[in-house]
């Protein structure tokens, strides 16, 4: 049955009660997944997600941490469905997937477990969970590298494979999963912590579908996603027919060369959206591309942001919406190729679908680009604590876009990802390292009516030698891009030895570069971009930025003109 | 002699007044005065004092709960301060943890920092890890930052500088230097508040200190005085984050340590009224006008948690957990774009408040279902003191609600009442969970004015095998107060591997603490019969990143090595379900709670119940699907005592609070005066 079925009459009072019924059971499974796993990655940054869905592969709810996340779960049942008859799936089976090309993963380090449940002898739904595994194999710790040649590079690949059997944990599928990656310790508490996550969800699904009876229940979740879907097209509705496109650019590809861009065309019809992505580069040599289950959690999310922040999280999204993504580009590559580093990409890809929307939008939602990359800086050496090697993985936030009431925020993370960093006191008690700066980067924001979000420098000093570090980002070359006249935000850089006769200038790419001790390593993450044009703000507002020391005064006089600055300055005396 | 527990909310000052001769409590509300809020203390006190003809001499304890803090970070109504810390370090306190407040809306902004960055300086200092100095401290660049402070006319200062809780000399220096050049502003050191490591939390929690510190002291100035005026010549204490009792002098110097006062003081009550019925695991839930806040109690303590927001801003200081929603009785109900009812998180407040009020209110809140529904008594609210426009609210739920959705008025009154309930009972499963636990090993402990009200539909949801109600729920936070012990918490972060050196360390560590807490307890004249002090170690595997609280009631110099480790494993065990006992244990903190136990007033009890036939009148109250409209009896809470037993569909009345008693279920009056609702077999 279509969710667009536009006579039937939902109740306007369940489809609320039921709602919270089903996010109460998923975040029952999320908070059991957060607090029983053992890894930092899944445990503190919480990098995991938690789904439902029914037999037919329909998602009816997600919990809200990672949205990139959907495209792997449901990716995951979809393939499960595609290769298991429902007659060969028996009660108290678990299955365990994450590949790209076989199990619809979106990258190899997100390992799914999905879980069927069954109800008088049939199955009705399936709990499905996901956590980032900060190791999977590979060639490079972490199993991320922007130049994987193909997906053999980037760790284990694993189909649909069952790992519990009528309730048997199948010990050699286990193995041959956790051995083929770093610390197969912790993959083995996370991996059990992950089953017993779907366990606990099975029982309350079938307590809640014991309460409410299998038809009701069954026609609950229709309900649900049919007033996600006319929800979503009565905010569609609201908006000029009519096709925007926006392109924003990578740097390359991963191996260097050209810029590359990406690409989407918004084209709203009455109720309904399209979104084509044809004009997106090639594919990339490197890591860098997003499977269709990328692009679709891309959307998802995109969506949600731009149109409905409190849509619930369902697949009654995509009866009002659907895209194209061409076949043998960065964002549909052709098998083998690597996948590993998409965040950067579908953080470009997010922004111009922002992009794209700002001229579908009423003018007092538009919004300059944000940051639109995932810096991430990785160290690896001798361990302080243990034989062997340390991998220390840091993603770094940048600045967002201004909008139309609001500067960007400063210092914060956008678009597909949100996860925290780690105190520079932890750092320290960790690793032999040391954390000499972590700062806002001046003048990094985009002037404007409303200013850009700055974005951040992070400078750690290596303790010993031998210390590797590699570097993943973007925007070196290209910038977040200002909107209605405001300014770009700054560019992405690391600095090798910064503020020393050695210092070194380099792009945000940097593989295993080999450090001495004492050395130290920058980066430095891209700002967003100004809203308006920067001879309309607020005088107040000036003054302030400068009082704060949030640019030069030799910028703001470039930016904003000498008149601004003097009257800004004298307002500060 | 008298003592007296005085709860500040935002619209009113409740209090609770225990008469240790005769045994009894009794409860009084007053109108909040937010603009100096000891303004409403003493109003109540003069009311009490009258109403019960007290001599203030007579008066043995003074508690008190207050939001001067709270309110102070919600509104942003405070003094320009200045923050120290180490060069490179300038903008961990906007950076913060670098994530964005709400996923998906970007017009939900971090909150602005307490300092801004013109008053944040950099100073060139260093110190490592195991806590050498690398860099020593720039005494010029303070001296020179201390006086642009000054020029900039800050009237309080933080300091906090990277690793000072393993080396607080160079933030004890600096703040020298700052009090030199400021000798008025109030001064705060991240190694005094919260030596601990993670320095964003540290910063953070050391701001808010400085931020609310001068206002509270004002405040505590005018505390006093009211006090005495009424002639009572005891030190009042204040209620803490933890649920503990604070002397003034320690709030005035560690305000940051009362931002969560009430609640906190509601759970301690409840916990402790739980425990005395003899149901000591409890998930309570406290439905106010804008908000509910829910907490989980096992065996008669309350949850702790270390890890709390005020207002969006990290405060690291020992908190009871308590997770508060956008659902109260001011909650507004709405039809979204796709045709669902919600309920808030938007509220109509106390002021124009819910149509029924008839301040102008237009908005249809989930008190209008209520009276709709005949549950809140149509006529008068608070013991008659506030009159209710039943046919007003009745006609707004037909003309927002019921109209648009295609329902009789009853039908959309009851689905806000539902919608409203499923999104209570989502937050405290949410609770339970979050810890492990099923709600149905609980009972449901219903709080606040509004509590008792949804109580019953929110345990159709939750799955609790009883529901509590106490007497007179709407001042439970006062009574709260009446039931607290005086404690401050002292921590020490060791970060070493438990060996017999890590666990020698951990030793002095407490030795350190208990001498601390020694002094803390004399100063405030706790007597030596009355102290008791409770010790945790907060450890971790090795690689993990978060912390399991292994708790001591002895001093450890007893206690192995060995009988540590196997004490954790079985603590990481049962909170998380698995232990790894051949991994290396790391020591994170000590943590020492010093307790002055306070005498308490008797659980009281009611006396015998009247014959029920007496109730006061009857009602027709609508119960939905469970059977529309039916005449139900009223009962006056006051009058029903212990073995009185009332059989739904009722609604029981008292001053502050309304309970609904179900078809179906009933509800006993046990030996101290709760009311325990149960369904009929």
């Amino acid at each position: 049955m279509s969710a667009t079925d536009g006579d039937r009459v939902i109740d306007a009072i369940e489809i609320e009660v039921f709602n919270n019924r089903v996010l109460a059971i998923i975040e029952e499974m999320g908070a059991k997944l957060v607090r029983s796993s053992f890894s930092p990655n899944i445990k503190e940054r919480r990098d995991c997600s938690v789904a439902l869905f029914d037999v037919k592969g329909r998602s009816i709810g997600q919990a809200a941490h990672i949205p990139i996340h959907l495209g792997s779960l449901k990716g995951g049942v979809d393939a499960i469905l595609r290769d298991y008859p429902l007659n060969a799936i028996k009660p108290g089976d678990a299955f365990v997937c994450n590949d790209a090309y076989l199990a619809g993963g979106t990258h190899l380090p997100d390992i799914s477990i999905i879980t069927p449940i069954f109800h008088d002898g049939k199955i009705k739904f399936f709990a499905a969970n996901l956590g980032h595994h900060s190791d999977v194999g590979g060639v490079v710790p972490g199993s991320i590298s922007p130049s994987a040649a193909s997906i053999f590079e980037e760790g284990i690949r694993i189909p649909p494979v069952k790992m519990v059997r009528e309730g048997e944990l199948d010990n050699g599928v286990m193995q041959l999963i956790i051995q083929n990656t770093r610390e197969p310790e912790d993959r083995l508490l996370d991996l059990k912590v992950q089953i017993a996550t779907n366990e606990l969800g099975s029982e309350q699904v079938l307590a809640l579908v014991e309460r409410m009876g299998g038809d009701a229940i069954d026609r609950a979740v229709d309900d649900l996603l049919i007033y996600t879907a006319r929800r979503l097209k009565s905010r569609i509705e609201e908006l000029k027919d009519g096709s925007h496109s926006f392109t924003t650019w990578m740097d390359d590809d991963g191996f260097g060369g050209d810029k590359l861009p990406l690409a989407a065309t918004v084209t709203v019809e009455g109720d309904h959206m399209h979104l084509d992505f044809t004009g997106s580069g090639p594919q990339s040599r490197g890591g860098y591309n997003i499977m269709p289950t990328g692009v679709m959690a891309t959307v998802a999310y995109t969506i949600k942001a731009l149109l409905d922040p409190e849509l619930p999280a369902n697949s009654g999204l995509f009866d009002a919406i659907d895209f194209t993504a061409p076949e043998g580009t960065i964002v549909n590559p052709r098998y083998p190729a690597a996948v590993g580093a998409r965040t950067t990409t579908c953080q470009k890809l997010s922004g111009a679908i922002f992009g794209a929307f700002a001229g579908l939008l009423p003018p007092e939602n538009a919004m300059a680009s944000c940051h639109d990359v995932l810096g991430a800086m990785v160290f690896s050496g001798n361990s302080k604590k243990h034989d062997g090697t340390y991998v220390y993985l840091e993603t770094l936030a940048g600045g967002n876009g201004a909008g139309d009431a609001l500067d960007g925020m400063d210092g914060a993370h956008c678009h597909i990802t949100n996860s925290l960093n780690m105190p520079a006191e932890a750092v320290e008690h960790e690793y032999p390292l040391m954390v000499e700066e972590y700062a806002l980067v001046v003048d990094s924001g985009g002037a404007g009516r409303h200013r850009g979000g700055m974005g951040v420098a992070r400078d750690v000093r290596i303790l010993e030698d031998g210390t590797t570090f590699s570097g993943r980002a973007d925007s070196y070359i290209t910038a977040a891009e200002g909107y209605d006249g405001g300014k770009p935000g700054g560019n992405c850089r690391i600095v090798r030895n910064h503020g020393t006769n050695r210092e070194e200038e380099m792009s945000p790419k940097q593989r295993l570069l080999i450090l001495e001790a004492g050395e130290t390593v920058r980066m430095e993450t891209p700002g967003g971009g100004g809203l308006g044009d920067p001879g309309t703000r607020g005088i107040d507002e000036l003054a302030g930025d400068l009082e704060d020391g949030r640019m030069l005064e030799e910028t703001a006089r470039r930016d904003y003109g000498n008149e601004m600055v003097d009257r800004a300055l004298a307002l500060s005396k | 002699m008298y003592r007296i527990g005085v709860d500040v909310g935002g619209t009113f000052t409740d209090f609770a007044l225990l008469d240790e001769a005769k045994g009894e409590l009794h409860y009084h509300k007053t109108p909040s005065t937010p603009s100096d809020p000891s303004e409403a203390v003493g109003n109540g006190l003069a009311d009490l004092i009258a109403e019960h003809s007290i001599d203030p001499a007579d008066v043995a304890y003074l508690g008190h709960g207050t939001t001067v803090a709270l309110n102070m970070l919600l509104e942003r109504r405070a003094p320009t301060i200045g923050l120290l810390t180490t060069k490179g370090f300038r903008d961990v306190l906007e950076i913060a943890r670098q994530i964005r407040p709400h996923l998906y809306d970007y017009t939900v902004t971090r909150p602005e920092p307490l300092a801004r960055r013109a008053h944040r300086f950099e100073i060139a200092e260093r110190v490592a890890v195991d806590g050498r100095v690398l860099h020593p401290l720039d005494l010029d660049a303070v001296e020179k930052a201390a006086r642009k402070l000054s020029d900039s006319g800050v009237s309080a200062v933080a300091i906090c500088f990277l690793h000072s809780y393993r080396f607080p000399e160079h933030e004890r220096q600096a703040g020298e230097i700052v009090r030199r050049i400021l000798p008025d502003a109030f001064v705060s050191l991240s190694s005094d508040v919260l030596p601990e490591f993670r320095e964003y939390e540290r910063t953070s929690t050391t701001t808010v200190n400085a931020y609310v510190g001068p206002r509270m002291q004002t405040y505590i100035g005018q505390l006093r005085d009211r006090v005495t005026g009424y002639g009572i010549d005891r030190e009042p204490y204040i209620i803490h984050s933890n649920g503990g009792l604070l002397s003034v002098d320690a709030a005035a110097t560690f305000p940051v340590r009362t931002c969560l006062s009430g609640p906190a003081a509601g759970v301690v009550g409840a916990a402790a009224v739980a425990k005395a019925a003899g149901h000591p695991d409890i998930l309570a839930f406290d439905v106010g006008g804008t908000s509910t806040d829910v907490s989980l109690v096992l065996d008669g303590r309350p949850l702790f948690t270390s890890e709390r927001s005020v207002a969006g801003h990290p405060v690291k200081s020992p908190a009871v957990d308590v997770n508060a929603i956008g659902a109260g009785g001011g909650s507004i109900a709405w039809i979204d774009g796709g045709g669902a009812l919600k309920v808030g998180p938007q509220s109509a407040g106390a002021d124009p408040g819910p149509v029924a009020y008839g301040l102008g209110g237009e908005e249809v809140t989930l008190t209008d279902a209520n009276i709709t529904l005949g549950r809140l008594n149509p006529g008068a609210l608070l013991a008659g003191r506030m009159t209710m426009d039943a046919a007003g609210a009745r006609t707004a739920v037909e003309k927002k609600i019921a109209g648009p959705l295609g329902l009789s008025i009853e039908e959309a009154a009851i689905g806000i009442v539902r919608v409203a309930a499923s999104g209570i009972a989502r937050a405290i499963r949410s609770v339970a969970s979050a810890k492990g636990y099923n709600p149905a090993d609980f009972s449901l402990f219903a709080y606040g004015g509004a509590g008792p009200l949804l109580a019953s539909d929110v345990n159709d949801e939750v799955g609790c095998r009883r529901i509590l109600v106490p007497r007179e729920p709407g001042t439970l936070c006062a009574r709260g107060i009446l039931l607290s012990d005086q404690t401050f918490d002292f921590v020490r972060t060791i970060l070493g591997r438990a060996t017999e050196k890590g666990w020698q360390q951990a030793r002095d560590a407490f030795g350190e603490l208990e001498k601390q807490a020694e002094e803390w307890l004399a100063k405030d004249k706790v007597p030596e019969s009355a102290r008791a002090y409770r010790r945790y170690v907060e450890a971790r595997y090795e690689g993990q990143s978060f912390e399991v609280r292994v708790p001591f009631g002895q001093p450890i110099d007893n206690v192995s090595l060995e009988a540590f480790l196997s004490a954790f494993h079985v603590e990481h065990k049962t909170q998380y379900s698995y232990d790894i006992q051949e991994r290396h244990v790391e020591i994170v903190n000590c943590r020492l709670e010093a307790v002055g136990e306070t005498p308490k007033p008797p659980m009281e009890s009611t006396g015998v119940g009247e014959d029920t036939s007496h109730f006061s009148d009857t009602r027709t109250v609508h119960f939905g699907a469970g059977g529309g409209w039916l005449d139900s009896a009223v009962h006056e809470r006051a009058r029903l005592g212990p073995g009185n037993q009332v059989e739904g569909p009722a609604v029981i009345e008292e001053m502050s609070s309304t309970t609904v008693v179900p078809p179906g279920y009933r509800a006993n009056v046990d030996a101290i005066g709760n009311l325990v609702l149960e369904q009929n077999a």
